[in-house]
């Protein structure tokens, strides 16, 4: 398992380079500007690219036939899906880091840029739960629909991942009246919802790998 | 006999191609080699994928080291050391960061034995792989599969890209291997020449069946092939012959029992067989 991970994460490490050199400049000119929608694509970016690259990774690895050779290695298949899942909440956490470093130099420099510090909860909150639902649906329908098609599933992903974030939200607007207690249970629901499907996710992206022949 | 690996009955079926591997059975004892002959598309790969469960078996049992391995005998596992034909790793590896993810991966990974191989192969460490020559790359994997000290090797085409040198150094590497009776090695090859130097054993397959298996001892003591005309085939006796393949001026026939044609037949001329020539014979020619 230690092995696959460190894999996991030298592969996610060269594409997350090139992400950060974007990142790292667009994080000094959001954090100068003063502009609440930079800083709202800023969190968006870093939480969601992070956890794209580690996505990614399936797809280069079933260019070789290391692929069907770590089925040969002394580790159960739920390792291998195990390891994914871990490098996933491990870039998560790369991302989250960026944000919080912008949000916190521009904070310095500028003060609060939100209505109020609560909305920053409420933006990390749909940043890491659009990750989340993007790792839950990307997976299962990865291993089932064949990893040489795993670009296309990484969009589909993304897209479902939006749909379920802003369904979310919208009926958490509806049934809650607006205010403190709404933004706060809006984030937590958020969450909630989207840790909940990326752990229920995991044995089901088990249990398709490990009908599969390579 | 003790042995190291055994098939009995293994079958597979691919509904979309409609290709079946059909009731495999052998067995390699301790202390041998294997060579596992066949053309492409034979099933060899899929006999390969069924050991070691990459592919989900049909039917059949297959035993490694006395028992049958499932996905969660990860201890089984460290006792296998796998080749494939091509590129085994990703190409954004290096053989450094090979050794360091296959540390975390094998309890008894040998960094000392992985660096003597990639300074005995001339293997860049710090060079990805991608940028390897196809050649450097099974010699990387072939160190790779050595280097956690495995009881059985099992090499599907390992030595296909390799230069006649290296192959002869690589050989010399796997009878090595076998010297330790409890090691033996199943070779997966197109190269019979190679199996011809080092296998203790070898297995035809075609078609997804098994055509023969014998020890190369009995392959060269007990089986020929006799040179005949075609008018003389009637008066070979059909329980003598397992294949012919008619050629422009002679018909090869291969024999099961050499000593007993040279007695019945006297005026025929009877070579020995070589795996190559077997192979065709038993592919391409007419079953008696």
């Amino acid at each position: 398992m230690k092995g696959l991970l460190k894999n996991n994460i030298c592969a996610t490490r060269s594409a997350a380079t090139v992400f950060s050199v974007f990142l790292i400049p667009f994080g000094i000119f959001a954090a100068a500007v003063i502009s609440q929608s930079l800083q709202i694509g800023y969190v968006m970016t870093a939480t969601i690219g992070f956890s794209f690259n580690a996505a990614s990774i399936v797809k280069n690895e079933s260019a070789s036939k290391w692929n069907r050779l770590k089925l040969t290695l002394p580790v159960r298949r739920a390792d291998v899906i195990r390891s994914l899942f871990v490098n996933q909440l491990i870039w998560l956490s790369a991302g989250i880091l960026f944000s919080g470093a912008e949000l916190g130099v521009s904070w310095l420099l500028h003060g609060c840029m939100f209505d109020q510090p609560l909305d920053i909860l409420s933006l990390f909150a749909l940043g890491i739960s659009m990750s989340l639902f993007m790792g839950a649906v990307f997976f299962p329908l990865c291993y089932a629909g064949g990893e040489e098609r795993s670009e296309a599933f990484l969009i589909i992903s993304v897209l479902c991942a939006f749909v379920l974030d802003f369904t979310i939200i919208s009926m958490a607007n509806d049934l809650l009246e607006p205010g403190t207690r709404a933004i706060v249970a809006g984030a937590v629901l958020l969450i909630a919802c989207s840790l909940l499907a990326f752990a229920l996710s995991y044995p089901l992206t088990v249990w398709i790998y490990q009908r599969k022949d390579y | 006999m003790e042995y190291i690996l055994e098939l009995e009955q293994v079958t597979k079926t691919f509904p979309k191609s409609g290709f079946t591997l059909d009731s495999l059975s052998f067995s390699l004892p301790c202390g041998a080699i294997m060579g596992f002959v066949g053309e492409n598309g034979a099933g060899k790969t899929t006999a390969i994928g069924c050991i070691l469960n990459t592919l989900k078996k049909d039917g059949g049992t297959v035993r490694l080291f006395g028992r049958e391995m499932s996905d969660q005998d990860t201890a089984l596992r460290e006792g296998i050391g796998v080749v494939y034909d091509g590129e085994n790793f990703p190409g954004y590896w290096t053989a450094a960061r090979l050794s360091q993810i296959m540390k975390g991966l094998y309890t008894r990974w040998d960094d000392a034995l992985f660096q003597h191989y990639t300074d005995r192969f001339r293997l860049p460490k710090a060079q990805k792989v991608k940028h390897y020559s196809k050649g450097m790359t099974m010699k990387l994997a072939i160190a790779a599969a050595l280097s956690h000290h495995p009881s059985l090797l099992i090499l599907d085409e390992a030595t296909s890209g390799l230069d006649p040198v290296m192959r002869d150094e690589m050989l010399d590497i796997f009878l090595e291997f076998v010297q330790d009776e409890r090691h033996s090695i199943l070779l997966s090859s197109h190269i019979t020449e190679d199996l011809e130097k080092v296998a203790d054993y070898i297995t035809f397959l075609h078609n997804g069946k098994i055509l023969l298996t014998a020890s190369r001892n009995e392959l060269a003591s007990r089986y020929a092939v006799m040179r005949c005309r075609e008018r003389e085939l009637p008066s070979l006796d059909p329980g003598d012959v397992i294949a012919l393949r008619k050629r422009d001026f002679q018909t090869d026939v291969l024999i099961s029992d050499k000593k007993a044609a040279q007695r019945k037949y006297r005026d025929a001329v009877i070579d020995p067989v070589s795996i190559d020539e077997m192979m065709l014979l038993l592919v391409k020619g007419e079953r008696v």
